[in-house]
Formats: structure tokens, sequence, C-alpha cells
């Protein structure tokens, strides 16, 4: 089978309709083994996903969901006697919205550091879009995005400036710059500030800001380090939903945040760390299954014997 | 490396130039200030002080106050994440750079000009004409490189914006005193040797006087360029390794 037709076939629920439907739209050699058949027919997807094969290319997702977006291989990263990040194995999923939770000081930001190449790894390595951390950094910068848990904004530019610096740093083409710019400046509510000062924003537009910036080149892989800290409750279930589209488009994000009803929403994994250290990983489902717990909240507790917004 | 990512640099380094209070004071009104108020106090015959021997020193004067403003950029910069953000972007080392070295070339010809337009509306009328004046701007753009240089060392050795400002004064009191309009006695010329705004100071005076077959010119911009490309090349190397983290 050509590993674009399996892919597309992973997406596929609804055993009726895969048989009656989409063997014939996507072609399906009649003459496929009935063991291959069944297999296929096992795999559980939403009719969402059904209705997305049938309105977006092909190419969409031939990249989804077997690709590794990132493999972390043995990660460690001391700062003096400290160790941040303690011997690390995570593999991440193309079109994943993978959550990092963990106590502040947990390893979370270093992690995401190293993997965009602002720090370097004291030993093992990361693998980015097929690109080793340690040896093909320009490669990886042209396919991430990377949102700062601090809203890093040039105060004297304007929204619209701060977003084209960007988008002219990963070469976006002008017209499209601005048709992008436009469509996410009306999305994130920030049109009518977007001729002002970045200086006389409140905490929730430059954080809207920072993750426009991140999101302007139309990344493969977006790292948001806590986007939503400082908004309130409306601009952070607004940015909710906006992240929860970028899965639709195939997006691979890497989310760190306290708000842990944040991760339990959007996430298709979580990965809790403490003291560098993964100490648990699944589905929110999963985990909530395997401790018996009603949401990741208690999980969090029951793993760690402490709240995550202690100490914030 | 890449057009459209160093147009944008180097515009939104004059946006920063054009709308930072301390920046457009620094590099703009302060020269023009600096020029009206020096050749009223000082250039009076009577002093022993000419208005065309005042204002080479005017225009070194404002080109060594880059490397405060160009080490606070560059410190504060970095205190608010933006240039280890800038860091995650395709943006290369030269990229970022060239963006700094074209936007203070640019800086210290509208400085140059400035200083130069008022000096004239003054009374400042060079033996050289205008070509003296053409020739004073890539003159002393060349030794804005210096500063820039010197700028980049100060911003990799500073932790924070405060401290920028004051170790930048290591690198401009004594470029100030020594190589800008303050008199040169027999004793000072010998330390003066070692600043390399001495030579830029000479260089346009010997410009300005029209004197373009001295062999001192030639001397005073090989040791100006030499001094600059060194400095820069230094401070691009102290700041990748220990000033953009």
């Amino acid at each position: 089978m050509s590993y674009d037709i399996r892919v597309m076939l992973e997406q596929l629920d609804e055993k009726e309709l895969f048989q009656i439907d989409m063997l014939k739209k996507i072609n399906i050699p009649r003459n496929w083994s009935k063991t291959l058949i069944v297999e296929l027919l096992a795999l559980n997807v939403s009719t969402q996903d059904i209705r997305n094969i049938k309105t977006k290319p092909l190419e969409k997702k031939i990249e989804s969901r077997d690709v590794s977006a990132i493999i972390i291989k043995d990660l460690v990263k001391q700062f003096e006697d400290i160790t941040a990040v303690d011997s690390l194995n995570l593999e991440i999923k193309q079109g994943e919205l993978f959550s990092l939770l963990g106590p502040n000081g947990a390893g979370k930001t270093t992690t995401i550091n190293i993997l965009c190449g602002i720090l370097k790894p004291t030993k093992g390595t990361a693998i980015v879009a097929g690109f080793d951390v340690t040896k093909n950094l320009d490669e990886i910068k042209k396919v991430i995005g990377v949102c700062p848990q601090e809203a890093s904004v040039f105060k004297f530019l304007n929204a619209r400036e701060n977003i084209e610096l960007f988008g002219n740093l990963h070469g976006v083409p002008k017209k499209e710059l601005k048709k992008r710019t436009d469509a996410f400046l009306e999305l994130l509510e920030l049109t009518e500030a977007s001729k002002r000062k970045a200086k006389g924003y409140s905490g929730g537009m430059l954080r809207k800001l920072n993750l426009i910036m991140t999101l302007i080149s139309d990344p493969k892989i977006a790292f948001l380090d806590e986007p939503t800290v400082g908004m309130d409750p409306r601009a952070r279930r607004k940015t909710w939903e906006f992240i929860g589209s970028l899965k639709e488009q195939n997006k691979t994000i890497i989310l760190t945040t306290h708000y842990i009803e944040e991760a339990e929403a959007l996430s298709d994994r979580v990965g809790i760390i403490d003291y560098g250290k993964l100490i648990e990983l699944g589905t929110p489902q999963e985990l909530m299954k395997k401790y018996e717990t009603k949401n990741l909240e208690q999980v969090f507790l029951k793993i760690t014997g402490r709240r995550i917004l202690e100490g914030i | 490396m890449k057009p459209q990512s160093l147009v944008a640099l180097v515009k939104m380094e004059l946006k920063k130039l054009i709308r930072q209070p301390t920046n457009l004071f620094l590099n703009l009104l302060f020269p023009a200030v600096l020029t009206i108020v020096f050749i009223f106090a000082f250039a009076d015959p009577e002093l022993g002080m000419s208005i065309n021997s005042v204002v080479p020193g005017l225009i070194v004067y404002a080109v060594i106050f880059v490397i405060m403003t160009i080490a606070q950029s560059f410190s504060s910069e970095r205190q608010e994440g933006l240039l280890k953000r800038l860091n995650t972007t395709p943006m290369t080392s030269s990229e970022f750079m060239g963006s700094q070295i074209i936007t203070h070339m640019l800086i210290s010809f509208l400085q140059v000009t400035i200083v130069l337009t008022l000096a004239f509306l003054l009374g400042f009328r060079p033996d050289s004409g205008i070509q003296g004046i053409i020739l004073a701007l890539p003159v002393t753009a060349i030794f804005s490189l210096s500063s820039v240089g010197l700028g980049l060392i100060t911003a990799a050795v500073s932790k924070t914006p405060e401290a920028a400002t004051g170790i930048s004064f290591v690198f401009i009191l004594p470029q100030m005193f020594f190589g800008t309009f303050i008199p040169i006695t027999t004793t000072t010329q010998q330390i003066a040797k070692f600043i390399p705004s001495y030579y830029l100071l000479d260089a346009l005076k010997l410009i300005f006087e029209g004197d373009w077959m001295n062999t001192n010119i030639i001397l005073d911009l090989a040791v100006t360029s030499i001094f600059s490309i060194s400095v820069v090349i230094i401070g691009i190397l102290l700041f990748e390794k220990y000033g953009s983290d």
C-alpha cells in the first residue's frame, strides 16, 4: 500500500461509510486482501476527520501521524550543578498538539529552548523536522515558530510592523505577508490596535501579538511557551479556539502551560515533566483513566504530589 | 544574505532611531545642540579657535556617541528576550550585523549632514569648498564602523542597559578628550596617537583645509579603516559569543 493512501486511511472511521463510499473515492484496489481491509476498518477516526478528507487536498494529510516531527533522544541540559533536563526521551508526531506540563522550573522551557536552538544540549540530541539540533539549526529555523514565555515584541513598532518584521525574516512573500497579517489581526481582534505602538498594549494584547509573530511564517512546528498567561478569560478562550484550529492545518504544536484545562481541552497527548524528567505520557483520557481521576489537574496532583499552579 | 531580511532589519533599526526619544536625542538632536552651543561658546578667534577648527571635532563627537546608543539598545533588547527571539528565525548573523552597520553608517551620514548644515548656517566656510564637505561624509562613515564595533563590545560585557551606559564611557571619554576639539599639547599628543578618533579628526581637518595632497590623509584613513574593521570584527565575535544570550 502506498504511504499516502495508508496515511489517509488512518484518518477514516465509520465503517459503513468507509466501505461504501471511501473505498471508491480513493480507488483502493478491489483485490486487497481481506486481512488488510479488516485491519483498516478497525481504525478509530471521527466523522470530522472524514469530512476533512473530503474537503482538504490529499497532500495536506500525507505528512501526518506516522511522521515524527520531533524525536528527543537522551537529552540532558545542565546549568553548573543543576540538571534542568535529565535524560529526556520523547517522540512527537507530525500534526500532533502536544502539551508539556510541569511546575515552575520543571524543565519545560529549557527543553523548548533546546529544540528551537536557543540552548545547546549538554548531552543527547533532538531531531526536529528531520534535522539534528546539534548540527542543522539553520534548517530547523526555517520550519519552526517560537512563541516565548515573555511577550518579546518591539515596543516602538506597532503590531503590523512587528508581524511583518518576523514575516520578512522568514522570507514570506510581500503580498502573502499582508494577507496573512490582516487575517491574523482580524482573527485575534487586534485590527483596531494594529497601527498603535505596542508600547501602549495591554498584557493580553501583547500575548496575542506574540502568538501572531510566531505563526506568521506558517511554521510546520510551533513552540508555544505559556501562550495565554496574562490574558483575561475571554481572550484566553478565544486563543484556545485559535490554537485548536491550528491542528486542522496539520501543524505540530508543542505547548507548555500552567492552565491545565487548556492542555486537557487542546492536547492530543500530554507529557508531565518534573525535575527535568518525563514522568508520565499519554492522551488526557488515558491518563485520567490510569489514575482514576476526573481531570488532568488531579492526575498531576497524584503524580507530583502538588498542584501545577503552586509557586507561581 | 537575503535582501528581504536585511531591508526589514534596517527599517526596524531606523524606526527605533526615530521613535525612541533617547535614541533620537543622542543620535540627531545632541549633535545639533552641540554644534550650536560649541560654535557660540568656543568658535572665537580671541580664544584661538575658529569655527573651521571646531567643526571636525563636533563631527567626531557626534559619531562616538553612537557607541552608547548601540550598547544600550542591544542590552535592552537582550534583556527583553528580543535577541533570543530573533535568533529563532532564519535570520543569519551576517544579516543582523550587516543591518547594524548599514543603519549606523546612515545615521553617521545624517549626523555629519546636521553638523555641517548648522555649522554652515553659523558661518562655517571650509577652504575645501563643497568637495571637502562631500568627502567628509564617507570618511566619517568608515569611522562610524568603529563605533558599531565598540558598541557591540560594550553590549557583550554589559548585563543591563544601565551598565552598558557606564561601560560605554570607557570608550567614549578617551576619544572625546584626545580626539575631538580639545587642544592637543605635546604631552597629550603621544596618548592621542593611540586613540582612533584622533586620526579621523586629523583627516577631517586636512580635508576641510583642502590639503588633498597631504600624505597624512592617507595615513589617517588607513589607521581609521584598519581600526574600524578590526574593532567591528572583534565586536561581532564577542557579541555572538557572549552578547546574544
